[in-house]
């Protein structure tokens, strides 16, 4: 039996938390230079630390103390673990950005030390998804180690060592620490050699303890490291200074009969899926913007001399990987610090911005949207080119998913008719503009845009007298508190503003089985910011009250019913709109909240029996018992009942990453006013500042649907809500290309682009990134002409593949790591 | 069980081979142009860079496109995904792949390639007729002596070339997986025909001759103890200097020279073989003019053959013997024997020289080493196959019982038999390779026997749970081949799980009608993706229908990236690949 103890030595470093950033760099450089000088003390000792960020601020600050770390790495005496950016909270960043955190990070370790990290190390991340198995495998990870949730608030989870499968069929060897993760002291010490020497008998396996100062950097200390070899001088000869590595390759090679786990590792913090709304937002955006930015670079960038924007979307994503570390996205910082990041995220989205923007030009640049006599029309009359009124503006839309999307979207001028590039009318309206200013209205038109490609809308300026009124029809209509399309028709309540009947048409089924969305007050005095040991939000305080509700709108288009709701002195304002052939409700949230020590919830209940929670989670999703306990998602979450018959109501959110389930009941967390970085409410009497508190603008979507989650539409209309079509007016030119087109083909609905980009290593190869969304296996053709690239691959269920194709067509399968690391 | 699935009649390809200069090519092909193809848009992947493509031409609705890198068929109307784009390659549908011009003939075409031209028809053929014509090309063609593994040819793509000898070290296991198919299609006819259709008699015959072949190798050695052989030539074969042949004269059997018997210093060595041979299994060869003392057997018997024969017992005996007392006595009798052997020499199986073979190794000795350690979830679950299989066949427990309750009680063997995917998969973390690199192909065949027989004799509701579990510990890396012959096992086994019958159904339409290997082009395809694995192992990225990739047994990952064939290009297979599958699935009901 092998009952040696791993010695790790190591540092906690949170770059921000209860300091900003700055402060957290100044803090790496003296743990590196405390922990290269005690490796030098102490023969035997071995240093590990995470975060290739950590690592890139010492190259650039202290290049020197780089330099020594690089040759004590060679030497193995120095070991980077975790081949991401940071530790980052491991349950709200998307399959893409897990993908991102692996790439910039393990290319990192590669170019600097020759080798990438074998093993993922989260040690204090609040919980892990179900899908990190697979995340670690693809970015060349095999071992684990975590220590979030711990035995007192997840004592189903095998201790301390497991094997750790995500439903794709990845695995990773697990350790669980059982205590913590920064030992010092002798008091600590002393309490936990004995434990683990305890547990290593009983388990029949060897155990890891990790000590040094930590949380704040700090390290091994010379008192620490002292009182270890003394002890193992008295007896403790099973305690050896190694590191997570060399403990996996033992225990490997010890042949052992472990436990296996294939669920999530949840809950820790269950506070931190909605803490601080202005960072979830932020995540949210950037990582939609970026990957789109990066789409559009690269089809731009094939089909033209535009620069390939590779290295900009790397600084980019390097700022949305940092800002993703477990105590920033979880929102339990500091105030100060979400300036900083506030800054950080808008430089990464102006990176997006730019990109995008450039590359849609040039692509727009290159269609042929000429028409003869155009140019005679334009006189010094006209204010600008958008107001030409002999002849239809055109219009590209862009559609950056790997899916055909039909929806409304938005040009900021009036419209008389809008057309498509075959001449055929489609559906607009004319909306009320968010100016004063102009014609106060703004165009809305139905757009039918292939995947990963282009279509050109021509529009008749409202003041045009070259064209009839439109004459189409449309499926929309609304009368006082009722709106329907061809396939819902929706009640509201003028008592509590709420849904009083959500129906489809297709089968007359009504999914309001009792409170829907009516916003709900719930008390949050008790939890702190992370809400330790807290795991429902369940102290209802208030209905928020109606204070209107009016139909705004009703045209082609769109149907909108405004009800604003108020508690106190805050208010909601949901303007829920209803798309001609949509089949679910939009919401548009505008919210003024300054009610300390609350949460805001939006409640949709349906009635019916064995009711199962199910979310969006990366690369996957998850079912979850409905028992009122907050539970993190990506982009939506769903409540479906029923026995032989199955219903369901699902809820997209644009912003938001938190949802409770109670029974029958599924809510949207969507604000969550606690104190900033209150930790355990330790709270002296102080005007303190709240981390939600202010003005807050959102959007969330009402889905009903019949069948399972997974058998719906949701994974695509959730991605629908947050990567949006983008309309772009563009000039009479002739062109290349044609009207419309698409640059990807996907024959498999359940398959989905995530990346399209150039290769990090300059090769001028592109990786495609694809997932599989429904939990079924499949194969699928792939056809992307401008790579002049067209392949087969196969998925199994929630599998997400990386695919690089050279300049002659020819493609590799490979993992996040593009194929550059041999 | 759900409704049956419908195999519908489906197309298959014939292509017919000319050297250049061939009286039998069209003298009009030689000088017939195409024009070059716009494949501007094409909206499916490509076998060949569309640069690559040189000659178009039309059949009805149907297009084809020629390469300097192959054939493509094109069928926008096809019903199935995999249908709609067809490649064709060298060697074995095409002469090479340089193509020169394509010349339709009615539905078929005429294909002029660099060196050769090729006639291609796509006939219409039902899932049954397939079947029978690969039986009938494996009964012509691969049979030796009621064998059927595979013949090694002189010529390539020569059936008529044939080397009429070969032996295979495991002759046992391949004609078992023969035999298996043949009594289910026997099941079948009597269940749908009657007992005395001609093809159920016809079918009885064959699956019969089959099953002799099998039992004979648990007695050609003469040795009297329960032993196996893995296979056994006769007289005028020629003995390759492959593994350990023992020759039979007066009663003895003595070690030939071989390099390996030479190295273990056995060569020479002479034990007893006095015992008899069955009568009737003995007329496998006396019935062309053998006897005993014309026998060389081949001996260092693994524990594949040993759980395919213990398999086959229990499928013979239900299926077939049921109509043959005097078959069903000597099923029960070598179960016995072979039962008792491998019980009596501490869980393994004894060669001549007193030590247990290489690879047929059941004992916690074995399991207990660094090796055994990944094997002992897959071999004790088919120590308890046997166990269980020899009680129900023979109706007897006694000895069986005690055995089968000390393994599973005191030995821990039914908890081992779940083992398999984490054992294997710590192995591949401690040697630092992809668990895939280290999956050993033929061992799929060998869990399916062992995990299909436990789920279905057990009824110890505990035990039985653990057996699925087990089973379930494999398709990890099972499921990645969509074999039917996999697929179709685990879900009798395991009712409860889904399986993929369309995909299945994919795999029947587009297997070819001939086991004739001669390779195909799979390396640089344009359509195929290649993943190298952390060992340096290339695979492809999606599994390509059976008629565009390889020819191989149950014991070769089919989505490897390579071009050969698996027994080499000089080759004619065995037919049981698809008979077991399709048969198996008949009876059961999986299809109609």
């Amino acid at each position: 039996m092998n009952n040696k103890i791993h010695v790790v030595s190591n540092a906690h470093l949170d770059p921000i938390w209860l300091w900003r950033w700055q402060e957290g760099c100044g803090e790496v450089l003296q743990t590196f230079r405390s922990a290269v000088d005690r490796i030098k003390e102490y023969k035997g000792l071995v240093f590990t630390c995470s975060s290739a960020s950590y690592y890139k601020w010492v190259e650039e600050i202290d290049p020197d103390l780089f330099e020594e770390i690089r040759k004590l790495v060679k030497k193995g005496k120095w070991v980077p673990v975790n081949g991401w950016w940071v530790q980052p909270d491991c349950n709200m960043p998307s399959a893409e950005s897990f993908a991102r955190q692996a790439l910039y990070s393990q290319l990192y370790y590669f170019e600097k030390f020759g080798k990438i990290c074998q093993t993922g190390y989260n040690v204090d991340s609040f919980g892990h998804n179900a899908m990190m198995p697979q995340l670690l495998n693809k970015a060349g990870m095999r071992c684990y180690v975590m220590m979030r949730p711990g035995m007192h608030e997840n004592a189903e989870i095998p201790e301390n060592l497991f094997w750790w499968d995500s439903a794709d069929g990845s695995r990773v060897l697990t350790y669980r620490i059982p205590c913590s993760y920064s030992i010092s002291g002798k008091k600590d010490i002393d309490r936990e050699i004995p434990m683990l020497r305890e547990r290593a008998e009983n388990s029949g396996h060897g155990m890891m303890m990790f000590f040094g100062v930590g949380n704040h950097g700090g390290g091994p200390t010379k008192g620490d490291i002292d009182y270890l070899l003394e002890l193992k001088e008295k007896g403790y000869e099973e305690l050896e200074f190694s590191s997570p590595n060399e403990y996996f390759e033992e225990m490997c090679a010890d042949r052992l009969d472990l436990p296996t786990w294939n669920d999530e590792l949840q809950h820790h913090a269950s506070g931190c899926y909605s803490a601080t709304s202005l960072v979830k937002q932020l995540n949210r955006k950037a990582e939609f913007w970026l990957a789109n930015a990066e789409k559009w670079n690269t089809v731009s960038a094939k089909l033209s001399d535009l620069p390939k924007g590779t290295e900009e979307f790397g600084k980019a994503w390097q700022e949305v990987c940092f800002n993703q570390f477990h105590d920033i996205l979880c929102g339990c910082s500091i105030m100060e610090a979400y300036d900083d990041v506030r800054d950080s995220m808008g430089y990464a989205m102006k990176i997006a911005a730019v990109e995008e923007n450039r590359a849609m030009l040039k692509i727009a640049g290159m269609v042929d949207t000429w028409l003869d006599g155009v140019s005679d029309s334009v006189s010094l009359n006209e204010r600008h080119h958008c107001r030409n009124l002999k002849f239809p503006r055109p219009v590209i839309v862009f559609n950056p998913n790997s899916f055909e999307v039909e929806t409304n979207v938005r040009t900021y001028h009036p419209s008389k008719k809008v057309e498509d590039s075959d001449g055929k009318e489609v559906i607009f309206q004319n909306i009320r503009s968010s100016r004063s200013n102009d014609s106060h209205l703004d165009t809305i038109f139905k757009a039918k845009v292939p995947a990963l490609g282009y279509a050109t809308y021509w529009l008749w300026h409202a003041d045009s007298d070259f064209t009839d009124e439109s004459v189409l029809e449309s499926d929309i209509k609304a009368y006082e508190l009722t709106f329907e399309n061809k396939y819902i028709k929706a009640v509201f309540d003028d008592k509590t503003g709420g849904i009083k009947s959500l129906v489809t048409k297709e089968n007359g089924t009504e999914y309001v089985g009792g409170e829907f969305c009516v916003p709900t007050v719930v008390d949050n005095s008790e939890p702190d910011t992370w809400a330790h040991n807290i795991f429902k939000f369940d102290k209802e305080i208030a209905k928020m009250q109606l204070e209107s509700i009016e139909l705004v709108e009703c045209g082609n288009a769109r149907a909108v019913m405004r009800v604003k709701h108020i508690y106190n002195g805050s208010y909601l304002t949901q303007d829920y709109i209803l798309e001609s052939e949509s089949k679910l409700i939009r919401v548009k949230c505008r919210a003024l909240w300054q009610e300390p020590l609350t949460i805001l919830k939006m409640p949709v209940t349906v009635d019916g029996e064995n009711p199962i929670s199910t979310y969006e989670i990366p690369v996957g999703i998850i079912k979850r018992p409905c028992n009122g306990e907050e539970e993190p998602a990506l982009t939506w979450g769903d409540i479906t009942v029923g026995n032989e018959i199955r219903k369901g109501v699902s809820l997209i959110s644009d912003a938001k990453y938190s949802y409770d389930c109670p029974g029958k009941t599924l809510r949207l967390t969507m604000l969550r006013n606690s104190i900033f970085a209150d930790h355990y409410s330790d709270r002296p009497a102080a005007d303190f500042s709240y981390c939600d508190e202010g003005l807050h603008r959102f959007e969330y979507a009402v889905y009903p649907h019949t069948g399972e989650a997974e058998c719906s539409e949701i994974q695509k209309l959730a991605l629908q809500l947050n990567s949006k079509l983008v309309a772009v007016p563009v000039s009479y030119h002739k062109g290349s290309m044609p009207q419309k087109k698409s640059f990807i083909s996907i024959n498999k609905p359940n398959i989905r682009l995530d990346a399209f980009k150039f290769c990090e290593d300059s090769s001028g190869d592109i990786v495609m990134r694809f997932r599989e969304t429904d939990g079924n296996a499949v194969r699928t053709a792939i056809v992307c002409d401008i790579a002049d690239a067209g392949f087969y691959a196969d998925f199994n269920k929630f599998e997400i593949k990386t695919f690089r194709v050279d300049s002659e067509g020819y493609v590799i399968e490979t993992d996040f790591l593009e194929g550059i690391v041999k | 069980m759900k409704k049956p699935y419908k195999l519908k009649p489906h197309i298959c390809r014939f292509c017919s081979l000319y050297p250049l200069g061939d009286e039998r090519i069209p003298p009009e092909l030689m000088t017939y142009k195409n024009e070059t193809p716009d494949l501007e848009g094409f909206p499916y992947p490509l076998p060949s860079k569309k640069s690559d493509y040189t000659c178009f031409a039309r059949t009805g609705d149907i297009e084809w496109y020629g390469a300097s890198t192959g054939l493509t068929r094109y069928d926008k109307n096809a019903e199935r995904d995999e249908d709609v784009v067809m490649y064709f390659s060298a060697d074995r549908d095409l002469y090479d792949n340089e193509i020169k011009a394509i010349m339709p003939d009615g539905e078929n075409i005429w294909v002029l390639t660099a060196t050769g031209a090729a006639y291609i028809e796509m006939k219409m053929i039902s899932a049954e007729e397939k079947a029978l014509l690969l039986l009938a090309e494996s009964e012509k063609y691969v049979d030796r002596r009621g064998m059927k593994s595979q013949k090694r040819l002189e010529k390539l793509r020569e059936l008529d070339s044939i080397f009429p000898y070969g032996h295979s070290d495991n002759d046992g296991s391949f004609t078992v997986g023969f035999s298996i198919g043949e009594i289910f299609r026997y099941a079948t006819y009597k269940r749908e025909k009657g007992a005395d259709h001609p093809d159920t008699i016809e079918a009885r015959k064959v699956a019969t001759r089959a099953v002799e072949a099998n039992l004979l190798l648990l007695h050609v050695h003469c040795r009297g103890d329960g032993f196996a052989a893995r296979t056994y030539l006769c007289a005028d074969e020629p003995v390759p200097d492959d593994g350990l042949f023992l020759r039979i004269t007066d009663n003895k059997a003595v070690c030939l020279e071989t390099t390996d018997s030479i190295k273990k210093n056995l060569a020479g060595k002479v034990i007893d073989a006095s015992a008899e041979i069955p009568e009737r299994l003995a007329k496998l060869f006396t019935d062309l003019g053998y006897s005993k003392n014309d026998l060389i057997y081949k001996a260092d018997t693994s524990s594949d053959e040993i759980t395919h024969h213990f398999l086959h017992f229990l499928i013979a005996h239900e299926y077939l013997a049921c109509d043959d007392f005097e078959l069903d006595e000597l099923i029960k009798t070598s179960a016995k024997s072979l039962m008792a052997h491998i019980i009596d020499h501490g869980y393994e199986l004894h060669d001549f020289t007193g030590e247990p073979t290489s690879w047929a190794k059941w004992s916690t000795r074995y399991f207990n080493t660094e090796f055994g350690w990944v094997d002992g979830a897959l071999n004790s679950a088919q120590l308890l196959m046997y166990h269980l299989v020899t009680m129900k066949i023979t109706g007897e427990e006694g000895r069986w019982r005690e055995s089968y309750d000390y393994l599973v009680n005191e030995l821990g063997y039914a908890d081992m038999a779940m083992t398999h995917f984490d054992r294997l998969y710590q192995a591949s973390l401690s040697g630092d390779y992809d668990f895939v690199e280290d999956i050993m192909y033929g061992d799929h065949m060998l869990a399916t026997l062992a995990f299909w027989g436990l789920c279905v004799l057990e009824t110890n509701e505990d035990l039985l749970k653990k057996y699925r579990y087990g089973f379930k510990a494999w398709r990890t890396s099972i499921e990645r081949e969509h074999v039917p012959g996999y697929d179709l096992p685990y879900a009798i086994a395991c009712p409860d799980e889904e399986i993929d019958l369309d995909r299945i159904a994919g795999w029947f339409y587009r297997t070819n009608c001939s086991r004739l290997a001669a390779g195909v082009s799979m390396v640089g395809r344009h359509d195929v993706a290649v993943r190298t694995r952390r060992n340096g192992y290339k695979e492809i990225s999606a599994l390509m229908p059976p008629d565009e990739t390889f020819i191989s047994k149950y014991d070769r990952n089919p989505v490897e990236y390579k071009n050969e064939d698996s027994g080499g290009t000089m080759c004619v297979e065995s037919c049981y690949v698809y008979t077991f599958g399709y048969w198996l699935g008949r009876y059961y009901g999986f299809f109609e």
